[in-house]
């Protein structure tokens, strides 16, 4: 077990406030990507509730075989997969337009396969710099509710949350291949959006 | 050699590791000769470290819920 893993859990097994303060400030966004993908937005809040509860009950048996997240996360699965689930096979085919679309065909050229128009050179290059544009946050914010629960789930557990690709298989019970198509056309709508901001100065 | 369509399909995948060797090298060679894909690659490589970057929505239950699980725990515990 990380070291940093060890002693929380002797503070959470001691029943200490500010450690289960910590948890919840950690790990409650990645509980809730994991939740979203599986049950979809109505049944979050009640699913991560579920899953707190499953957690404080089973932390006494815990024995650090994998990292307190996936843990946390495995707990949220199992508890999201035991209640209402979305319909996997029309949301895995989802690809919902997105407010600034996407890189798509239309970019290239379809002869020769290069760019009809180039990228554009956004104008800053730290996330701290395109950050500073409270009108590029909502922007994103836009984004990221336009695209299906899963797209967006994947995206964030992968982006945010720095999950390797095969736990979010592992976690979300859906194929490599599946995860790798979702995350590609989640980033490519918003590098759109990006481009688009950057472009235009407007949302 | 690819072409920059094919560079963009392949570019989650190269940037998440996911390509075979010579897959790898089929676009880093392409990334060498081509500007606009170089900063499509680097501007995707932005885009990424934004999504990192960009502030929690707050959550305003978080002290009652540590407090409620925290309560749960000592019940549980003999």
């Amino acid at each position: 077990m990380a070291a940093d893993d060890t002693q929380l859990l002797a503070r959470l097994l001691a029943g200490e406030q500010k450690a289960f303060k910590e948890l919840v400030t950690t790990y409650q966004s990645a509980m809730r990507a994991v939740a979203y993908a599986i049950v979809g937005q109505r049944h979050v809040e009640e699913v991560v509730q579920d899953a707190w509860l499953s957690v404080v009950r089973h932390i006494g048996s815990f024995e650090g075989r994998s990292s307190l997240k996936t843990w946390l996360l495995t707990i949220t699965a199992n508890s999201a997969k035991g209640r209402y689930r979305l319909n996997r096979r029309e949301v895995l085919l989802d690809d919902l337009p997105s407010p600034h679309g996407t890189i798509d065909d239309d970019r290239f050229s379809p002869g020769d396969g290069h760019w009809l128009v180039a990228p554009f050179a956004w104008h800053q290059d730290t996330p701290e710099a395109l950050l500073t544009e409270s009108e590029l946050r909502e922007c994103l914010e836009h984004t990221l509710l336009s695209l299906s629960e899963l797209q967006s789930s994947v995206l964030l557990l992968r982006e945010r949350q720095g999950l390797e690709l095969e736990e979010i298989c592992n976690l979300l019970e859906i194929s490599l291949s599946n995860v790798r198509v979702l995350l590609h056309r989640a980033r490519l709508k918003v590098f759109a959006t990006v481009e688009h901001f950057e472009e235009t100065g407007e949302c | 050699m690819l072409t920059c369509k094919e560079q963009v399909a392949r570019s989650s995948d190269y940037l998440d590791g996911q390509l075979s060797f010579r897959e790898k090298l089929m676009v880093r060679h392409h990334l060498l000769f081509c500007p606009n894909c170089r900063r499509f690659i680097r501007q995707m490589r932005l885009m990424q470290a934004t999504l990192r970057a960009m502030p929690e929505r707050p959550s305003d239950d978080v002290d009652e819920l540590a407090a409620r699980l925290a309560a749960q725990r000592r019940d549980d515990s003999p």
